[in-house]
Order: C-alpha cells, then structure tokens, then sequence
C-alpha cells in the first residue's frame, strides 16, 4: 500500500490493506479489529513505535530540584527520570549496569547516588560508577569502571519542559518528529510568564483495553453528547453551555491531532464564566492583558480564546481545556493499557486561582470525574465487543468504521471537532509502521 | 453530652456500607450535613490538601449531590448496570472525641464485581463526623487507598 504521511497528500488517496481501508470513491475509511485484539500487533507496536518513536516522558517540574527523581515504565522499560547534582535532567535505565537488578527500589524521592541492594554498586546521579565493594578482584584499567557506568536512555530532548526520550540512537531530531505539533505545545506553554509546573497529585490508573481505543476517544469529539450526558447535565445546572459550533479537528504529520473548541468556554485563567466567581473574573481579566502583552493580540488570542486537546504520537495527550492536563499512554498488553496523568499549573499561580483550577478540572477528568468514568467504559466494552467478529471474513463485518466527515473533507471543507479527521491521520500514520511485513 | 463510642461509629460507617452496597443514594446523601466534603486523595499523594494538589474525588457538597444524581441516571455507562460491591469496614477507632465533632478511622476492603472481573479497593478510611443530638454526620469524608496504582480496575465509578 502507498504511504501517507502529509495531511495534503493523504487528502483524496485511497488505499486497502490488512489493518486500515480507505476508499474516498465511496468516502468510506475502516480499521481492522485485529488491530485491538492481537498480541503479535502489540509485539509490532513495541518493536516498531516505542522502541524506535520519540516517547514523551514526562514534565522537567516533576524533578525540580536537583537529585530528585522519579522511576517510570516506558515501552515496558524501567526508567529513573531525574536531575542530577549539577541540576541536569538525566534519565537512565533503571538496571543495575553489574547484573541487571532494578537500582531504584523507591518511585520517587532524592537521591544523589544509587546504591544496588544485590553487590552494592554505587553510582554518582552524574552516571559514573563511584563505589564497588572489593574492588581489586576487578581489573584495574580505568575501562572498567567507565563501561559500567549507569545506562543513560540513547536520546532525550527537552522542548519548553516537556521532555522526551527514544530508546533509538538514531531517531531523528524531536522537532522533526514533533512537526506542527511543537506550536500547539507551545500554545500551552505559553500560558505563564514563569512556565508550567506539574500538580501534585498523580492520576494512576489501568484500563482493560488496547492503547489505540483511548487515542480514538481523546480525539473523537463526536463520542461527547451521548457518551458525557450526566456530565454535560451536570454543567448546564452550574449554568455552563456547551457547543460543537466552531470546532475543528486538524490533522498533522506523523499522526498528531489536535480538537479546538471555541463554543466550550470557560477556561481557568483565561476565559472567565459565572460559575469560576467574581475573584476570579478580575484575575482573568489581568492575565489576558499580561499575556497579549508577552506574546502579542493574535497568539493570546489563540491561547485564551480556544480550548485545545492535542494527541502527540504515540503515548502523549495534552488537554488544553477548563485546565491544562497531561496524560499518558503505557501500553502493556493487546488488551491492557497504564495511564498516568497530571495537572498542570502556571508557576507561581494565585492560591485561589489554584485552588479553582484544580477543582474545575477535577470534577471531569480522571477515575474519579464525572466524566472519565464513562469513557474508560467506553474502551473496556470495545476491548470486550471486538472479540464478536474475530475472524469473521464476512466483509465490512470485523471493521470499525472512521469515515465520519469525510464527505465535508471531499468537498474541500474544514473538519469539525465532532469529524474523525484526527483519528484517520493517526491510523494512516500507525499503519504505515506497523503494516509492513518486516522493517 | 456523653462521648461518641466506638459502637455508636460502627453502628453509622456499617449503615453507610450497606446502603452503599445496595445503591441506596438517596439515603446515603443524606448521611452528610450540608457544606460536608467528600475525598478520595491519589495514591501518590495520600496526605494531600485538596486546594493544592490533584486528587481523585475532592467533592463539595454540591458535587457529592451531582455524583448522587449522576450515578442514579441510566446514563451513567461506568455503573449502567451498577457493579456489585461488597464492603467490609473494620478496625474501627475513634481517635478524636471533642465536642461537636469526632474524628473516627477504619480500615476497608471493598470488592467490586462487574463484567467477570472482581476488584479489590483496599484502604483506610479519615472520616470528621458532626455529633448532632443522637446522630453522626459526615462532616468531611475521607478514603485513602492502599493501592500503588488502580489495578486492575481503573475507575473509581462508583463511592470508595
């Protein structure tokens, strides 16, 4: 099958393979269900995308101070995410270099030097190794000490605090991967003088269905009136209103997405409504003056007036909305996903616009919202539905349909947010990594 | 006023369970006295303060009637149909006694039975509970999780 990467080209181009048909004669676009069930696609996913893609992290504010860390999974690897001594943000495998021991027992904390609890190899946070009980039954060239050192991950990239990693040396540079993407970071990144810091409090939770299912919700502004009902009731009794009109759905290269909404307002900080409080308005009021001050009318416009969520390939979704979340994607099986999440916050924010933010946003997103709940019911019943047509050869049977706004598309007009544009450029992107018989 | 026994906790926090077990809300709403707070803290962060850190559930007493609400709606696809759950609160201890209020902590396990999957929500219970004549209030209702992660189940659909 042809490959399609640009927005452009991929306008008009039917293709028909294993996982993915796109037919634009009949403006029609359906994926194959194999693509959520299968265990040798998940072993593809991780050989192809997460050890070979740029992966996002996580936020430099989660390791202010130097010798904090962090210890996360990434593609199924362990990883100490930290800032060294001399205030670097470092990120290595979390293996003792000696015989492969997990270093880093804690999940989060300061330390500036880890010690293996197995042969107590000590090593400095700068990477060197600094300790080795008896150490002259080794040999006593320098070499040896050099080559065990700690294993940093082969390439790592800040862009405005948020920071990636790739367990391939020879990927090619983040902005190159980011694409259009990076702007719509920046977006985010610019809503503070003094930069964005992560919230205490982390979202950690594991949800019964393929990865893929929770990328498709985040960028599926159609699934929001049926699936959210109580908690679009729940926003009309605090006299919020909420509208699809005006909303887009673009599509970038390398399967970025992003949703805009201009009709869903209130935004924490920059877009004021009644039920945010009178305090609130004059805080708001302020910070828009300050912010078009900084970054001039048009982008300040851009980042007050819009609420965004935008899907940066593969594992990383950054909702712009009430408040500003991250969320990421750990897949673990075919059939099984860890997500993490975090708040956050302008540096240096009011106590009582902090307080709001955090509130707002709390009371819709995450495990315990009114409204995540009912998503992740969403990928759990898909997980569970798609086994009902494995292998059924029928056509059309075993294929999810994502043809919603293609005919708006083939006329020349823009996508709606409630359109699947954003979900078709990501499934284009994944089949043309994951398709191909070997790589 | 005599103090509030451990017995008089129980008898309140063994009420509450059942009613929750049988998805009596209604009834289960009106165990709070109006202004209470409910929280659910993220395992990360157990002892944080709702105003400044995220949290799982950190409900006023307006939200706590629109979780209410919500959960009562058939459209509420997380627990349409509702999970069975069963409750055991134990290790029941009133650690503060003072006035108008007492500050009582439990231990829970609370299994959660859906879709052929049985999760477990392990934890502790901080409750502040208002003393009005005869009757406890939740004045601040406060569950903290044991669990590093929620896993299996991910989804806290329903009141921990």
């Amino acid at each position: 099958m042809s490959v399609l990467t640009s927005p452009a080209a991929a306008g008009m181009a039917s293709s028909a393979g294993r996982f993915v048909i796109e037919d634009w004669d009949n403006r029609v676009f359906r994926v194959n269900r194999e693509a959520f069930r299968s265990e040798e696609v998940f072993q593809r996913e991780r050989q192809r995308i997460w050890d070979h893609s740029w992966l996002y992290l996580g936020h430099e504010s989660e390791v202010p101070k130097p010798n904090d860390f962090k210890a996360r999974n990434l593609g199924g690897r362990p990883l100490i995410f930290t800032r060294d001594s001399l205030g670097r943000v470092r990120v290595y495998l979390n293996a003792c270099p000696h015989r492969g021991t997990i270093l880093c027992r804690e999940t989060e904390g300061s330390a500036r030097v880890y010690q293996c609890f197995y042969h107590a190899w000590t090593f400095a946070n700068t990477g060197e190794l600094v300790g080795i009980p008896d150490e002259a039954a080794y040999p006593p060239e320098r070499s040896f000490v050099e080559n065990n050192g700690l294993r940093s991950v082969p390439r790592m990239e800040n862009h405005r605090g948020f920071v990636f990693i790739s367990f391939d040396p020879h990927v090619g540079s983040l902005s190159d991967h980011l694409a259009e993407a990076a702007d719509y970071i920046d977006l985010m990144a610019d809503h503070a003088q003094g930069g964005l810091e992560v919230v205490p409090g982390t979202h950690l939770y594991g949800i019964r269905g393929n990865w893929k299912l929770a990328v498709e919700n985040a960028m599926d502004g159609y699934h929001f009136s049926p699936t959210h009902v109580t908690f679009v009731e729940y926003l009309k009794s605090t006299g919020y209103v909420t509208s699809d009109e005006g909303g887009r759905a673009i599509a970038f290269r390398n399967g970025h997405s992003v949703l805009l909404f201009s009709g869903h307002g209130g935004r924490v900080g920059m877009q004021w409504e009644p039920r945010f409080g009178a305090e609130e308005r004059v805080r708001t009021e302020a910070n828009v003056k300050a912010l078009a001050g900084r970054v001039g009318d048009a982008r300040a416009k851009r980042i007050s007036g819009t609420s965004r969520i935008l899907f940066v390939f593969p594992n990383l979704i950054l909702f712009d909305i009430e408040g500003l979340a991250a969320r990421q994607l750990e897949p673990t099986a075919a059939g099984y996903t860890e997500v993490r999440a975090w708040e956050l916050a302008p540096v240096g924010e009011d106590p009582a616009a902090r307080a709001l933010r955090i509130r707002v946003l709390g009371s819709f997103i995450g495990p315990g919202g009114l409204a995540t709940p009912d998503d992740v019911e969403a990928y759990e019943c898909i997980q569970r539905g798609v086994l009902a047509t494995a292998g059924d050869s029928r056509p059309y049977v075993d294929w999810s349909d994502i043809s919603r706004g293609m005919e708006r598309e083939s006329k020349g007009e823009p996508a709606r947010s409630i359109d699947e544009a954003g979900l078709r450029s990501f499934w284009r992107h994944w089949n043309s990594i994951v398709e191909p018989v070997s790589r | 006023m005599s103090p509030v026994s451990r017995a008089q906790v129980e008898d309140f926090l063994f009420a509450e369970a059942a009613l929750l077990d049988a998805w009596k809300l209604d009834e289960w709403l009106g165990l709070f006295e109006p202004g209470a707070t409910s929280e659910v803290p993220t395992t990360d962060r157990p002892n944080a303060d709702p105003e400044s850190a995220q949290f799982y559930v950190a409900d006023d007493y307006a939200l706590i009637a629109a979780r209410v609400k919500r959960l009562k709606s058939r459209h509420a696809h997380a627990e349409n149909p509702h999970s069975r759950t069963r409750r055991l609160v134990t290790n029941v201890r009133v650690t503060q006694n003072g006035g108008d209020t007492v500050r009582a902590d439990a231990a829970f396990l609370i299994y959660k039975i859906r879709d052929g999957n049985v999760d477990s929500f392990v934890g502790r219970y901080e409750h502040t509970l208002a003393v009005h004549g005869d009757t406890l209030k939740f004045r601040r209702r406060k569950a903290i999780l044991e669990l590093e992660v929620l896993r299996p189940g991910g989804r806290l659909s329903f009141i921990v």
